[in-house]
């Protein structure tokens, strides 16, 4: 693997030249593509998997799994959906492996101060909590529509399933989700 | 409770510990490599099991016709066997049969003379 360092005052590159150096071997391009993309496949493994180590451990492995496939990448937009896809396939299989160990959720001890004043910590804790009981794939879609913002087409398309299953995954899952809030005195059931 | 607004805020992506960039990269440098499935698709998802089905249903339609096959052999050999046996059965009696029309026609002549 190459090692050519880019300048420090260098303008950040065009997504479409970074794709291409990291395809002709450009380590710098490759470390910047990571790091433009970590909080997204990071994220999508945490709130899956709710546990820190697991979830670094699944995204290094995503990473690693794109270096090994550069030269499929057909643009920015194409490494982005690619990422998306391996990593919720990944998630997945993850927790239907030995691999998977379920842990106590801990407080976000990782990014403090990260939280907004105004939100409530515990509910944040409950929802993240909630969503990781669902069965995996409604679970995987929650997470897709809810911290990517995507429509049910798009997630349809990441993780191959019929528009309708996709649909009707989130609709059972916000049900089963308010009925649990209710349950706790969170929110009251019309 | 706008319940679609809490997730959004609850499940915001997450920043990975200070320095991923650099393990992912040493990972790689260390020669690690990670197991890349194939693709599937709905259609292979559902290939693979109609695949399995079907040569589960020509296997054990070979089997079944082996075994009939079988049978009909173990079968013809018991028949035969019976056969063999009947006949043993039918000479053995032949002989007995013989061997007292011979002490008759002994017993005969001893009273002629």
């Amino acid at each position: 693997m190459q090692t050519a360092a880019a300048p420090a005052n260098a303008p950040r590159a065009l997504a479409d030249d970074l794709v291409a150096q990291a395809r002709a071997g450009s380590e710098a391009a490759f470390a910047e593509i990571v790091r433009e993309h970590q909080s997204m496949v990071f994220g999508l493994a945490y709130h899956f998997l709710q546990s820190w180590s697991q979830a670094e451990e699944l995204a290094q492995e995503v990473f690693v799994a794109l270096y090994q496939n550069l030269a499929r990448i057909e643009s920015p937009r194409h490494l982005v959906f690619w990422l998306r896809r391996v990593t919720s396939n990944r998630c997945i299989d993850w927790v239907r492996s030995p691999r998977y160990r379920r842990e106590v959720p801990m407080n976000d001890a990782h990014e403090p101060g990260a939280m907004p004043r105004w939100r409530d910590p515990m509910l944040d804790a409950l929802l993240r909590r909630l969503v990781a009981e669902l069965p995996p794939q409604p679970r995987m879609v929650v997470t897709l529509r809810f911290q990517e913002d995507l429509d049910l087409a798009e997630i349809a398309a990441i993780i191959d399933l019929p528009l309708n299953t996709v649909k009707s995954h989130l609709r059972r899952s916000l049900d089963a989700l308010r009925r649990k809030l209710a349950q706790r005195g969170h929110i009251h059931e019309s | 409770m706008n319940l679609e607004h809490e997730l959004r805020q609850a499940l915001k992506r997450r920043t990975p510990s200070s320095g991923f960039d650099e393990r992912v990269l040493g990972r790689i440098a260390s020669g690690a490599t990670v197991p890349v499935p194939a693709p599937q698709t709905r259609w292979t998802r559902l290939a693979l099991p109609v695949a399995a089905s079907l040569a589960f249903a020509l296997a054990g339609s070979y089997y079944v016709s082996q075994h009939e096959r079988q049978q009909e052999l173990a079968q013809a050999e018991q028949a035969a066997r019976d056969v063999v046996l009947a006949l043993q059965i039918a000479s053995e009696k032949v002989s007995a049969v013989q061997v007292k029309v011979q002490e008759i026609s002994h017993h005969e002549r001893q009273v002629e003379y």
